[in-house]
């Protein structure tokens, strides 16, 4: 189709087409129809200056045909965060119909409050809390709020990310059910709270050490942890057992990267 | 002589009615408690850090053994947010066979809770009166998946395989025969003198302290707060059926109790209506055989028996989770129980936690 109109140098007729064309058709076939609209423009001098800005003209759309799962969703909680708090807003992004709302943790308390008592929004359910860590990110911890509303039926998570041995300011005084979740997650983690009324540990026994979810951790734990707590035979005996059972579902690249026993 | 101090007792990890291993330290005057310290953590397994080192196919037998008393509502809330973090549309049919295991799943949650709960109160007979319909249910859910507790029913995108031929007739005819026996179960407590004396007025949640402690499921919709996930957020096409969301009036342990009789009554009704309507065609959505999410996450909440159930998973394009979190219901509820007890009776804290109906294997994951 496009080698018909090779001739022609008028160039804004061609170009116009693939960007028809483009817009049109699945995203795949996308750099297809803008090739053939570039050669044109090389034999020709005179249309050399106006080609390549239409060439570009077609890319601008292509960033919407990254993923139908990454579309923004309208969402109050943000447009209102926008106007209000516009300064905190590091980041803001969707996956499947969910807003994430990154903010810095000096904030957290501020825009949380904001989001919690705002007669729109009315974020009155903490329905969850819970940490992350990223080791190789500069700042690798992570916290997590996911918030309900229940009179305004509508959803937004709230992230922070904290340095090694940076605390997260607790919301407890916003919600109390914040209470379990951040030991929790200080338990898992390792992430301090400030603020928080009685931060221990919760699901761990109280004497562990290290922090189970952190990604260094080992998914056996560490040596030596079972000894203690599991009576079966010495703990080779026991570190030798789980890692044949292991092995027996086709882990054993886990098991050589996580290094516990030698039997 | 008198001696007037204040005394701190165990109750738990091993005490028959604390439904499982949750200790609570108890302090006592006399015989009214002064304050509680619930200590969990017993039954611990670590599943989360298991499941980063699962592909997300294996999870899902995982999953079962967290509310194992619910397992298929945590298949349906882990296979749902795993579709919607790959933005899988799930065929009709499997939308509606999900919601009729999810419902029997509840009538069958809420029996061994009603059996359990009357026998921490001293009433025997209804045990064996729920346990008989509990039976059936469970019969059904061997017939389909071939087990009888922990099912791994389900497969992302859909279903492993259509019901078994006659499995909706069963269904219908215990439909037919349950309305009567929840009658059964009505005339045993619900005019009891001595369970209505043991419940009534016992373990008050007020509407705000719920919300505010997170609190889901039958506990917060017996304060009066209308949330149930069915009708708020709805998932697998809830949408489509019509049923009616109970709120008990006083929040106490009586009104627990209501809410979850009427419950499984709107069970039966949301039963009717999907099978009156179940539609034709496949079970299973078109998936690629090694399931690997797009990098993203992803918040995806059902209402289990006992609550909201969030399930929170972070990929980063490989085919295991870079995360799983499981908002358990029973972690967050447990949280509430030393409000409902603190000036109550050392006795009445069996019926507080009988009526909060946790699930340890939820509570610890």
């Amino acid at each position: 189709m496009a080698d018909d109109k090779e001739p022609k140098p008028p160039s804004p007729e061609p170009p116009a087409r693939a960007a028809g064309e483009g817009a049109a058709v699945p995203p795949a076939a996308k750099p297809e129809a803008a090739k053939p609209a570039a050669p044109p423009a090389a034999p020709a001098p005179p249309a050399a200056g106006a080609a390549p800005p239409a060439a570009s003209a077609p890319a601008p759309p292509a960033p919407p045909k990254a993923d139908p799962l990454k579309e923004p969703v309208p969402s109050r909680a943000i447009d209102l965060m926008r106007q209000a708090l516009p300064d905190a807003l590091l980041e803001v992004t969707y996956h499947a119909g969910q807003a994430l709302v990154r903010v810095p943790p000096l904030r957290l308390l501020e825009v949380l409050r904001f989001l919690r008592d705002h007669a729109d929004l009315r974020f009155d359910y903490l329905s969850n809390l819970t940490g992350m860590h990223w080791p190789k990110k500069e700042r690798p911890l992570e916290v997590v709020y996911h918030l309900y509303s229940i009179p305004r039926r509508h959803r937004l998570t709230v992230k922070i990310d904290l340095a090694e041995g940076e605390a997260a300011p607790s919301v407890t005084g916003l919600w109390p059910t914040a209470d379990w979740h951040e030991r929790e997650a200080f338990d898992l983690f390792g992430i301090g709270f400030a603020g928080h009324p009685d931060l221990r540990r919760i699901l761990m026994p109280d004497e562990w050490s290290g922090h189970p979810l952190r990604k260094e951790y080992p998914l056996e734990g560490n040596p030596g942890d079972h000894v203690q707590y599991r009576d079966v035979g010495t703990a080779e005996h026991v570190y030798r057992y789980d890692k044949a059972a292991i092995r027996g579902f086709g882990w054993k690249k886990e098991v050589e990267k996580t290094g516990t026993g030698k039997g | 002589m008198f001696r007037t101090e204040e005394m701190e007792i165990n109750m738990g990890p091993q005490h028959p009615s604390t439904h499982g291993v949750l200790r609570l330290v108890l302090q006592l005057d006399g015989e009214e408690i002064r304050a509680m310290r619930p200590v969990i953590g017993y039954l611990h397994r670590g599943v989360e850090k298991l499941c980063e080192h699962r592909t997300f196919p294996m999870i899902e037998p995982l999953t079962d053994r967290l509310d194992y008393v619910a397992a298929i509502s945590e298949n349906l809330g882990y296979c749902g947010a795993v579709e919607k973090l790959m933005g899988v549309q799930v065929p009709p049919r499997a939308q509606y066979i999900r919601v009729v295991l999810a419902e029997l799943q509840r009538i069958a949650s809420h029996l061994l809770w009603l059996g359990t709960h009357a026998l921490d109160l001293g009433a025997m007979t209804v045990f064996f009166y729920t346990f008989r319909e509990r039976e059936i249910i469970l019969d059904l859910f061997e017939s389909f998946c071939g087990a009888r507790l922990t099912y791994n029913s389900m497969r992302i995108g859909g279903l492993y395989e259509d019901v078994p031929r006659g499995w909706f007739d069963r269904v219908r005819h215990f439909l037919k025969i349950f309305p009567g026996r929840m009658q059964e179960y009505e005339d045993l407590l619900t005019v009891n003198r001595i369970f209505v004396g043991r419940t009534k007025g016992v373990g008050f949640l007020s509407a705000e302290d719920a919300v505010a402690w997170g609190v889901s499921g039958p506990p917060l919709r017996a304060s009066g707060v209308n949330y149930d996930v069915r009708k708020a957020i709805p998932y697998s096409s809830y949408e489509d059926f019509e049923f009616d969301v109970p709120l008990g009036a006083h929040g106490d342990t009586y009104d627990r109790y209501l809410v979850r009789m009427e419950e499984m009554r709107q069970c039966c009704r949301i039963l009717r209506q999907a099978l009156d309507r179940m539609p034709d065609g496949e079970v299973r959505a078109k998936v690629p055989k090694y399931i690997k999410p797009p990098a993203g996450e992803i918040y995806h909440v059902v209402e289990s028996p006992r609550g909201e159930q969030g399930f929170y998973i972070v990929a980063t394009g490989g085919e295991m989770p870079y995360r799983m979190r499981f908002r358990a219901p029973s972690f967050v509820n447990t949280q509430a129980l030393p409000m409902l007890c603190r000036g109550r009776l050392m006795a009445d804290v069996v019926a507080i936690i009988g009526s909060i109906d946790i699930v340890l294997g939820d509570c610890d994951r």
